[in-house]
């Protein structure tokens, strides 16, 4: 029973394992972080810096 | 197991950059889109090695992860108030064109170094954030925090034990330059808008432009400045005494003359000075204990800097180009002895670096053409260039001035004896004792070309540099005279906007095709476009 | 106004570095001694047996061979000086006293050892590592500097008496020359004075080119018809001006804003005489060497004094002269790439404009002066702002 249990837990382990492994080496190999943050999060954090208003002074 | 990676690594190898340069079948540039940097996929290195970058990569992930998860409000509120923390998001795609074309030992050596400077950084960015009182952390926080000029050796900070050191311009302005070539332009036109001349430093424009733009973190209850190391860093250091508006002391270390009746002796006053103005300020005092100890952290990790110099002289060694620069900068500017962390770094590359040199490794599949050594400020915007450099035309560069700085020991039981070798040290920091300080400092640069068996030397060439400027055509017919292949790297410091990447890479494109008729490995990176690239 | 009798013969001293008084004195068998800045106590060059000179590059527009060496993105003014000396204009000089006051200045000073321009046997350089704040660590730095790479070579090279004693004759001997001057730049305080800016300019310069034992006696004549001297009827200037900021050499300069309408009344600069024509003081039990490095120190108005009492120094200093001088605003110049100035006119102006309501117009400009077609239109138009805000303070037309 246990054995099974501990099996069980095992194949799960390995496919969650997989399934993460096949999921970040994707996003790793296709470089899929950087495309999402140089063609979207950059450009829209730079808009709001652009519509900051800051204090800009010498003092 | 061997024999199917060996079957995968040949299926494979038709996506390797490597492969494809040699075959003529395109090279590390096919798989870039146009202009933007960003890659199409990932280098494929072989399957040992892309697994290997791949782990890593996760490691720098959970590292940046973990800084996030530590201080998630003060992070958040962080990237919504400076526009240089937006910045940090291009770390991935730094480290990814640091590394182009490295495999085997010399990536694995390279992503040991950048991790412990991303658990470093990650660390330091979380801390401050979470301390900035313009995002509302309290005096209490605020206050432990010691800003001072980033040209001085933090270790001067390990004497204070319950005081967290804060390179100040570190996180704003001198690693994000690394990291994003667009980044510091904006600042530069602050400070242009009010008036400041085209003409000066970019580094320090920039610098100025943070203060004008109210982008500094507050944290701390003074502000150390210095004279160190240039015009320009003295008189940006006005704008920031103003803006950030805490009592300061300036300290202002001999410029130049190393001598020990003089200029050592007065440096030591100076270094003594700010010690106790600290102490009078913080109202604590200077702990020696404290101090010894990390002063033997710094000896241990400049005893193995010595080592590398060693095997860096014969070629034998996988401590290249780039990393091994970036990693004793940060070493020197932001770490300095106080994180124990890069000390068990070094050892363990150490023992890498020993067995390199006993197996007779050469890095990069032993295609280096040309050894040499990189001289004068080098263009932040283009961190990469030594990387480029190996890659595009098989010219290594063996040693950077940056990585010649602060290799003295420091006394870890005589506190006069330790003071002295501290301020040594700072004789020592980046550009005092290589780009000014006196002709010596600079006419240095060939013993270290010869001693490191470099047959050429590339010389920085930043168009605002006057200390640098003053002595260009001296520079090139002691060049001449002493045989070594002479380059002059043209480039703007901190603007890519004057000079680009490409401008940078045509001094060496010309050098190499026209003075020595070579012919380039990777012909996709002699001339392509990357202005938008971070 | 009747032209001052000496003005062209001062003038013609202006021309060349080996002028007539210094050809003079080398061939009475004085040391030329040369520098070029106010970090170099003059005082310290004039001992017995050496006169100073501190260098100018006269009528150099194309400082071709400097440039060749130190690229055109250096100061204009350093590369003329070591042009000229490429040029064998500074044959007659037996030593150069360097100081690193800035980073092309002191890469300047090196190519007289690198290059070895200078044809004369006895000829050295040595530099001096400059203090950058005014406390009392800084003046025994700055005394430790000089005692090594100044008085240090002027006794042993070439045997000059530098005791304490010599000292005091030296600065006896100064105060003269300072005295003179500075009476005669007092005079521009009046409210239509006997003397132009450009005047007193080409007189401020002879006395820092020329053996102040030869120019005095044309100094005191100067003196002595200035007070005398008739001013026309009615101030013929639309405004006062102080002019601050770097190496100002050329008379003409000051001529050109003249002629635009705003008289020089004060001359902040490097080659002005405030500072550098202050007395110097010897306190009581305080030694002449002291003294004088304390005097400097103190004086000193220099953009690159890095602590805050230094900068607040230099600025209050513009402030007493705007209301001593009766000055209606400050042109800062700063020599074009020249970092110190560059920043310290952005930061002065801001804190002249916006903290002490005073006028200010920055510009940048060569060594020599070239097309001064911009210049001028700058100079007119801040000539005319002054003059609108004149008469909106009058309570308008």
């Amino acid at each position: 029973m246990n054995l099974k249990l501990v099996a069980k837990i095992l194949c799960k382990a390995g496919l969650y394992g997989f399934i993460g492994f096949v999921a970040t080496f994707s996003l790793y190999m296709f470089n899929g972080e950087n495309k999402l943050i140089y063609y979207v999060v950059r450009p829209l954090l730079n808009k709001h810096y652009d519509a900051q208003v800051r204090d800009r002074r010498i003092v | 197991m061997g024999k199917l990676i060996d079957f995968i690594d040949d299926k494979l190898k038709v996506f390797d950059p490597i492969w494809m340069a040699e075959n003529g079948k395109g090279g590390q540039r096919t798989r870039y889109y146009d202009r933007t940097g960003v890659a199409k996929w990932r280098e494929w290195r072989g399957t040992k090695d892309t697994l290997y970058d791949y782990s890593r990569w996760l490691m720098n992930l959970g590292a940046m992860g973990l800084m996030v998860a530590k201080n998630p409000v003060a992070v958040m509120k962080g990237f919504w108030e400076y526009r240089w923390m937006g910045s940090f998001l291009g770390t991935f795609m730094f480290i990814d064109r640091l590394f182009e074309g490295y495999r085997g030992w010399e990536l694995r050596v390279a992503h040991m170094q950048m991790f412990g400077i991303v658990c470093a950084l990650t660390g330091r960015i979380g801390m401050t954030l979470a301390s900035d009182r313009r995002l509302g952390a309290s005096d209490k926080k605020a206050n432990r925090f010691i800003p001072f000029d980033e040209v001085i050796p933090p270790l001067f900070t390990t004497g204070f034990p319950d005081l967290v050191a804060f390179p100040m311009q570190t996180l704003p302005e001198f690693i994000i330059c690394d990291v994003d070539q667009h980044i510091e332009p904006y600042y530069i036109d602050v400070a242009e808008s009010f008036g400041l001349p085209a003409d000066v430093c970019s580094r320090c424009a920039a610098e100025t432009g943070v203060a004008l733009d109210d982008a500094f973190p507050l944290v701390g209850k003074v502000l150390i400045s210095t004279n160190m190391p240039c015009n320009a860093s003295e008189a940006t250091s006005m704008f920031q005494r103003r803006r950030v508006g805490l009592p300061d002391y300036a300290a202002t270390f001999a410029m130049i003359h190393n001598d020990e009746e003089t200029a050592l002796p007065y440096s030591s006053q100076i270094m003594k000075e700010m010690i106790a103005f600290i102490e009078e300020h913080y109202d604590t005092k200077w702990n020696w204990k404290a101090f010894f100890k990390a002063a033997k952290n710094m000896n241990e990790q400049n005893t193995y800097e010595l080592e590398k110099w060693d095997y860096m002289k014969t070629g034998y060694t996988s401590e290249v180009g780039i990393s091994e620069t970036l990693y004793k900068l940060f070493e020197w500017q932001a770490t300095n002895g106080t994180d124990p962390r890069f000390t068990k770094i070094d050892r363990k590359v150490m023992k890498i670096l020993r067995k390199n040199y006993e197996d007779r490794y050469e890095p990069f599949g032993g295609k280096t053409r040309h050894r040499a050594f990189l001289w004068g400020p080098s263009a932040v915007y283009y961190t990469d260039f030594p990387t480029w450099c190996q890659n595009a035309w098989g010219v290594a560069i063996v040693l950077n001035m940056d990585s010649t700085m602060g290799f003295n020991m420091i006394s870890t039981d005589d506190p006069e004896q330790a003071i002295i070798d501290l301020t040594r040290l700072e004789q020592k920091a980046t550009m005092r004792h290589m780009a000014v300080g006196g002709w010596d400092n600079i006419n240095a640069v060939w013993e270290w070309a010869h001693n490191f068996n470099c047959d050429m030397v590339m010389m920085n060439d930043n168009i605002a540099c006057k200390g640098m400027l003053g002595i260009h055509s001296i520079m090139e017919e002691q060049a001449r005279d002493l045989g070594f292949h002479f380059i002059f790297i043209e480039h703007d410091l901190e603007d890519s906007r004057t000079v680009s990447r490409q401008n940078m890479r045509d001094c060496v494109n010309q050098y190499m095709s026209i003075v020595l008729g070579e012919e380039p490995l990777d012909p996709t990176i002699i001339t392509f476009d990357d202005s938008d690239a971070y | 106004m009747k032209d001052l009798k000496h003005l062209i013969f001062f003038e013609n001293l202006l021309q060349e570095a080996h002028n007539e008084l210094v050809q003079k004195a080398c061939e009475e068998g004085k040391r030329c001694l040369g520098y070029n800045c106010y970090y170099i106590p003059e005082v310290l060059l004039n001992l017995d047996g050496c006169f100073s000179t501190r260098l100018r590059a006269p009528r150099c527009t194309s400082p071709d061979v400097a440039t060749y060496y130190m690229t055109g993105r250096t100061c204009p003014y350093v590369r003329s000086i070591l042009e000229r000396a490429i040029e064998g204009g500074y044959n007659h000089l037996s030593a150069l006293f360097g100081s690193e006051s800035c980073a092309a200045m002191e890469r300047m000073e090196e190519h007289f050892y690198l290059l070895r321009p200078v044809k004369n046997d006895d000829f050295f350089v040595t530099i001096i590592d400059p203090p950058m704040k005014g406390d009392k660590t800084s003046l025994d730095y700055y005394k430790v500097q000089l005692q090594k790479h100044l008085m240090g070579p002027l006794k042993n090279v070439f045997g000059v008496d530098t005791s304490d004693e010599a000292l005091r004759r030296a600065i006896e001997r100064f105060n003269k020359v300072c005295r003179v001057i500075t009476e005669i730049g007092e005079l521009r305080k009046l409210d239509n004075p006997p003397i132009t800016g450009y005047e007193f300019h080409v007189i401020q310069l002879v006395s820092e080119v020329c053996p102040h034992e030869l120019i005095l006696p044309y100094l005191e004549e100067t003196l002595a018809e200035l007070k005398k001297r008739k001013p026309d009827p009615e101030f013929p200037f639309r405004a006062r001006v102080v002019l601050a900021g770097s190496e100002i050499d050329d008379p003409e300069f000051t001529k050109l804003i003249e002629m635009c309408g705003a008289m020089v009344v004060a001359d902040r600069y490097c080659f002005g005489s405030m500072p550098s024509r202050e007395e110097i003081e010897i306190a009581d039990g305080e030694d002449a060497f002291t003294a004088i490095c304390r005097h400097y120190l103190h004086w000193n108005q220099c953009a690159r004094f890095m602590d805050g009492l230094k900068i607040d120094q230099r600025h209050d200093e513009l402030k007493r002269l705007v209301k001593e001088y009766k000055a209606d605003g400050i042109i800062y110049e700063n020599m074009k790439f020249c970092e110190f100035w560059s920043y310290e006119k952005v930061l002065a102006s801001h804190i002249m404009i916006e903290e002490n309501d005073i006028p200010c117009a920055t510009i940048e400009k060569e060594y020599a002066l070239g097309s001064v077609g911009q210049l001028r239109t700058r100079f007119q138009a801040f000539v005319e702002s002054l003059e609108i805000k004149k008469i909106n303070a009058e309570g308008g037309v």
